[in-house]
This record gives C-alpha cells, structure tokens and sequence, in this order.
C-alpha cells in the first residue's frame, strides 16, 4: 500500500525501515474505512433497490416455477457447480425465506448492523439468488457478484455503521467509569452477537450437510473459516485481549487490506477490459459506436432522449471517444491524485448518464459503487459530516459530535495513495 | 479544504474500530509463504520501536513468535493477491499464449464465482435489434385446430421498458439472453451443442409458454405446438453518416416444437401460484 506520498515524504528513510513501515501499516490498520463503508453502502444498496424493485417478479425470476425452473436450474448447477442455498429444496416457503434474507441481508448491511456476519449472509443471498438463475444477469449482476465476496473479507463497518456508533458508544462509555475510578469489565453484554453466531452456525451445518449441491468446497470452507474466526475473536477479547486477540486482529486487517487490493485491482480491470477491447471496434474507431445502443429497443426507454442525443454526429463523435479515453486512462492515472479524481467524476457522470439513457439505473449504481473505491477520503469526510447534518436537521435533532468521534493517534501518514 | 479537515482526515484514516475478524485462507501454499515471509520479517525487526502505526497493534506490537506467524499470514496473503489477480487478468485477456498453454488452470480458478465479462458494447456495440417472435398450433373448444399469426414477444419487453425508469430484467434480460444462450448453444440447423442446448430450448418453450398464458387472445385455447423464429433487424445508419445499410430484417425459423407438461408455467408437478400469475400480467404489460 505505500505509494508515491510514502515514497516522496521518506526519501532520506532508508529502505527497510519503509518497507518495515509498509509492513506495519498493512498489519496494523484496515486501509480505506471510508472507501470500504461507502462500498458496503452502495452495494447492499443497489441489492436492496433491485430486490425491492423485483419483489413482483421474484417467483418468474428465481422461483421454482419460473421460465428457468428449479429443475433446469438444478442440471446446470450439476454442472457448473455454482453456489446456492436455493437448490436445497424446490419448495415455494424455501424460496420466499431467501429472498426474505436477502432483502433483510441488504437492508442492515446499508445500515451497518453487525456487519462481519451480515456481510456473509448478504453474500449468501447474491451468490444464491444470481447462481440461481445465471441467464438473467448483466454486467450490473456480475459486478455486484464479485463485490459482494470481496466485501466479506473488509472490516466495511468500520465507519458510518450502527457497528462503529456502538463502539463509541462503548468507548464512552468505558471512558466515563474510568473517570470515575470504576474498573472497567470487557464482559461487553451483547447478546446478540453469540446468538446470531449460533444461528449462523447452524446454517452451516445444513450447508456442509446439504454439500453435495450447494457448489464447489471451497465456499462452505470459507464460510467455516470465518464462523470460527468470529467465534475465535470473542474468546480472545475475553478470555486473552493481550497478544492472541492482537495477532487476530493483525490476520483481520491484513484480510482487509488484500481484499481492499483486489477490490481496487478488479475496478482497473473492468475500465481497462472495457476500453482496451473498444479501441478494437470499428465503430468505437470510427465515432459513431454510441449511436447503436440509443438505437436498441432494450436499451432506449426514453426514445425521445435517443433521438436528441444521436442527432448531432458531433456529440456521438465526442462522447464516444471520450468515453474510450477515459476507461482506458483510469487506471494509470492512479499514480496522480488530481487527474484521478477528475476522471473518476466523469466516470460516474458517465454511468449516471447511462442510468437514464439506457435504462440501466441498477448496472450503473453498482459501478458507481465500485468507482466509489477510490473517491478520496477528504471528500467522503466531508460527505459523511454533510449527511449527518441533513439527517439532524430532518430528525430535528442538535448536531453534536454526530460522527462517532474517531480515536486521534496523531498519525498523519495515511494511506492517501491510491484509496486516499 | 482547510487544514482543519485535513487534519480530521488524518485522524480518521487512522481508526480501527475492531468489530470483528476475518480470518486468512488456511496457510497451504507454506512452501511459497516461507520464503516470502524472510524479507518482510527482517525488516520488521529492523524497524523495532519505529514510529510507525498506533501503539499496541500491528505486527510490531507482537512478540518474534507471534510476529512469525503474522508474517507467514502477510506472505499468504500477498501471494493469494498476486495469484487471484494474475488469474482474473488472465481470464479477461484475450486468449495468448498463457492461456492457450494453462487455460484449464485459469478456468477452474475462475469459474463459477470469478467469472467475468467487461467487454461492454465492445468490441462493437450490437448493430442490430434481435426480436422473437412465436406462433402456435392451438386446439379451441369451437373450431379444433389452428394456427396463430406471429406474436412479437420482443415488442411486449420494448413497450414494457419505454418511459419506464427502472425497467425490470424481466423485461431487459430475460428473452433477450434467453435467445443469445439458444443461439450460442446450437448449430446453425438447430442441433443442440451437449446439456445447454437442450436446457436452452426448454427454457425458450417455458418463456413462450409463460407469455403465451397472457394473451387474452388465447383464452381458452390449448398450445400443442410452437414455433419461434428470431427476426433479425439492423439499426439504420445513422442521418448525418454517409454509409447506407442494408435494412431488411432476416430471418431464422426454429423448428417447430411440441409442448409438453413440462413446458407449461405450472409444470408438471406443481400447482399454479397467485404471485406467477400476476407477475405473468405485467410481463406482457
């Protein structure tokens, strides 16, 4: 994760005291909380919207009686080995019951409940429903496919989560009995972290049980993987907060931080998988490629709009190169902040168009929300204290400390490279 | 931005509020993870009592065996990063000589979760509107056997998706990837390529079925038999352009495919539900 500001600020450091430093910082903090909360938020968000929004046509979708049945279904997966719940029973009450837990997976993952188990129930409900019926998807689909196994592995609630106003909340909390002289217990009483993790315990048991058609191994030994090292976690803060539960935490960011890469890395692959194979065209080569899709039934819903907008072969000259330039550019200018940030607006103005003008509003939140991976923090900062202040004013409430109030280390030297 | 925000950045890059923990992948590629582990761990000892990180986390703020085992833990991960990625470049990378050498490798990484496609209205967009269209042989109560004209199920997903907001993948993905998956997975005279091809004509039958119970044209009447055909339509070339194209739609009849039980909404085994029927209603809106 050290970058070009590493580099310029340490110039006279000698190598290994950076890469020591590298070392550290990787272990010793989960990057991007940011970054990585307003991904968590608009994933599940774009989840949630599209779920909601199919509610009416959920059974002609996924459901056992739909176009695509559960017993075609059941012969592809035999095949490809894809994971879902959904094969466990054809039944109409199983089929509701997932959909159930994946609108609720959405709507507390947004919000930030317990997200570490909530992130793993949300990738149940994406990886179940879309494995379920793989010929309904488009690139929005795919994108939110991989995020949310991504998201699994971050510490995404870190900020802007119920998760993060209970620890403050806690912080204060404890920090008040201090000053009082009071000792102060770790024996937290949440109640509700064992026994979702009970709950969740035996969902896997019924997935290692029903193995044989739930998909490939290595899900379910991911899913056991994190379910004891919830488990491990809560012993730890009991029974050992010393060194175990420090090396535990030192395992979760350096979990965070991967995943953070990857995340990253797939958001400069899709640009440059998009443009690179565009550049190939004719139609991209020769400006009108943007013309053809305003054209397509599937894609005008606003044939008007259409119409207006290839009138003019200038503007689908312009706009059509604009947009091979940008998706190829993206990811080299991740070496210079500025550039970045200005591509990355043109980005989402871009996808935002293509929400209208193609009817693709659910694609283009979730590659909003995988462009959002590398706004910059100052900004998200400052979005997050404006949101908190809207929703003060509209709960009528006094604005004070609305933020949970961040621990100030006095560490400057951020990560203020590629996610910063 | 004033210093003061920057100076709350600061502050806030830094917290780590530990909610939880996840756990790296099972050290099994050891052998690889050793040998990385040497460089970073010798550094770390090198930079003991540094000013970096918060106090009390962090691989410094452990004791040698515990900070060999967070180093063997940074090694993996670092090497699952590069592997996984190197795999994902590979897979969306058209087909060299990696690929053409290791792609079972590549694919058996890859699918079925990682797979991928970002070849976005690349390396042309489509250049032409694809519609299918289906007529049946009916048996009715009054005159026995007959015939319908072409129905445009296309047109029905067109009208469903104009000045509609957010349109549903009902209406936008549906038909639309159901022929694409019937065409790829069948030879020009429609012999089935393996299992796709037989699932596909099943799930065009189930999808001509499900649109023909809207039809209020057909009230009544038993579907014994169906026929699709996709009609091919390019889009004009564009007023201001000098290229004139050819704009007559072509077309490619499937055969003629006899309805079974299976094929009906309800299916074979199943009674019908409410909640099909009403989503039937406004798929054909």
């Amino acid at each position: 994760m050290s970058g070009p500001t590493d580099t310029r600020v340490c110039t006279r450091e000698p190598f290994d005291r950076r890469i020591a430093r590298a070392v550290q910082a990787v272990t010793g903090r989960a990057l991007g909380p940011h970054q990585t909360a307003i991904v968590r938020i608009g994933f599940s968000l774009t989840w949630l919207v599209f779920l909601l929004r199919e509610l009416p046509h959920r059974h002609e979708m996924y459901g056992p009686d739909g176009p695509w049945s559960w017993e075609l279904a059941s012969r592809l997966i035999a095949d490809n080995r894809a994971f879902t719940v959904l094969m466990w029973s054809d039944g109409r009450v199983w089929f509701e019951f997932v959909y159930g837990l994946a609108v609720l997976s959405a709507a507390l993952l947004l919000v930030g409940w317990h997200t570490r188990a909530v992130s793993v129930v949300f990738m149940v409900g994406v990886l179940s429903l879309q494995n379920r019926s793989v010929f309904l998807g488009d690139g929005g689909d795919n994108v939110l496919h991989l995020a949310a196994i991504y998201l699994v592995l971050t510490r995404c609630g870190q900020v802007w989560s119920l998760d993060a106003r209970r620890a403050a909340r806690e912080a204060a909390r404890d920090a008040v009995r201090r000053a009082a002289g009071e000792t102060v217990g770790d024996g937290r009483r949440d109640v509700v972290g064992p026994l979702l993790w009970t709950v969740l315990g035996g969902f896997l048991l019924a997935t290692t049980w029903f193995s044989d058609v739930t998909g490939e191994w290595w899900l379910p030994v991911l899913l056991w993987v994190l379910w004891l090292g919830h488990g491990l976690w809560w012993l730890a803060c009991r029974l050992a907060p010393g060194e175990p539960r420090t090396l535990l935490d030192v395992l979760a960011n350096l979990t965070h931080n991967a995943a953070l890469v990857v995340i990253m890395a797939e958001v400069c692959l899709i640009y440059a998988t998009a443009g690179w194979y565009k550049i190939q065209g004719s139609r991209w080569q020769d400006g009108t490629a943007l013309y053809y899709p305003l054209h397509l039934d599937y894609f005008s819903p606003w044939p008007e709009l259409s119409e207006l907008l290839g009138s003019s072969g200038i503007m689908v000259l312009l706009l059509t190169y604009g947009t091979v330039i940008v998706q190829i550019a993206f990811p080299f200018t991740l070496f210079h902040r500025k550039v970045k940030n200005v591509l990355l607006v043109a980005m989402m103005l871009e996808h935002a168009g293509i929400a209208v003008l193609l009817g693709l509003p659910v694609f283009s939140l979730a590659m909003i929300s995988a462009d959002a991976v590398f706004l910059p923090t100052v900004f998200l900062v400052a979005l997050g204290a404006r949101a908190a202040r809207g929703r003060d004013r509209l709960l009528g409430r006094r604005s004070a400390g609305v933020l949970p109030e961040q621990r100030r280390t006095g560490e400057e030297q951020g990560p203020r490279t590629l996610v910063g | 931005m004033d210093a003061d925000v920057e100076r709350d950045i600061g502050a806030d890059v830094e917290t780590g509020v530990g909610t939880g923990v996840g756990a790296v992948a099972a050290a099994d590629s050891a052998a690889d993870a050793v040998e990385l582990s040497k460089g970073p761990n010798t550094a770390v000892q090198g930079a003991q009592g540094g000013p970096a990180g918060p106090a009390g986390s962090g691989i410094m703020a452990l004791s040698l065996p515990y900070q060999v085992v967070a180093a063997v833990a940074l090694a993996v991960a670092g090497v699952f990063v590069c592997v996984h990625l190197a795999m994902v470049f590979l897979h969306v990378a058209p087909s060299n000589t990696l690929t053409k050498r290791h792609g079972q490798a590549v694919d058996d990484w890859i699918y079925p979760e990682f797979e991928q496609n970002w070849k976005l209205f690349a390396p042309n967009p489509l250049q032409q509107n694809v519609s299918v269209e289906v007529r049946a042989e009916v048996v009715t109560a009054g005159d026995g056997r007959r015939t319908t004209g072409w129905i445009d199920l296309t047109a029905q997903d067109a009208a469903a998706i104009r000045h509609n907001p957010l349109p549903s993948h009902t209406q936008q993905n549906e038909l639309r990837r159901a022929v694409d998956f019937y065409l790829n997975s069948h030879s020009d005279d429609d012999s089935p390529n393996g299992t796709r091809g037989h699932l596909s004509e099943e799930y065009m039958r189930r999808i001509a079925m499900l649109r023909l119970d809207g039809l209020a044209s057909l009230e009544g009447a038993d579907v014994r038999r169906v026929q699709l055909r996709a009609v091919t339509r390019p889009v004009p070339a564009p007023r201001w352009s000098t290229e004139n194209n050819d704009v007559t739609p072509s077309y490619r009849d499937l055969p003629w495919w006899k309805v079974t039980d299976a094929d009906r909404p309800d299916g074979a085994s199943r009674s019908r539900t409410d909640a099909a029927g009403q989503s039937r209603g406004e798929a054909g809106r």
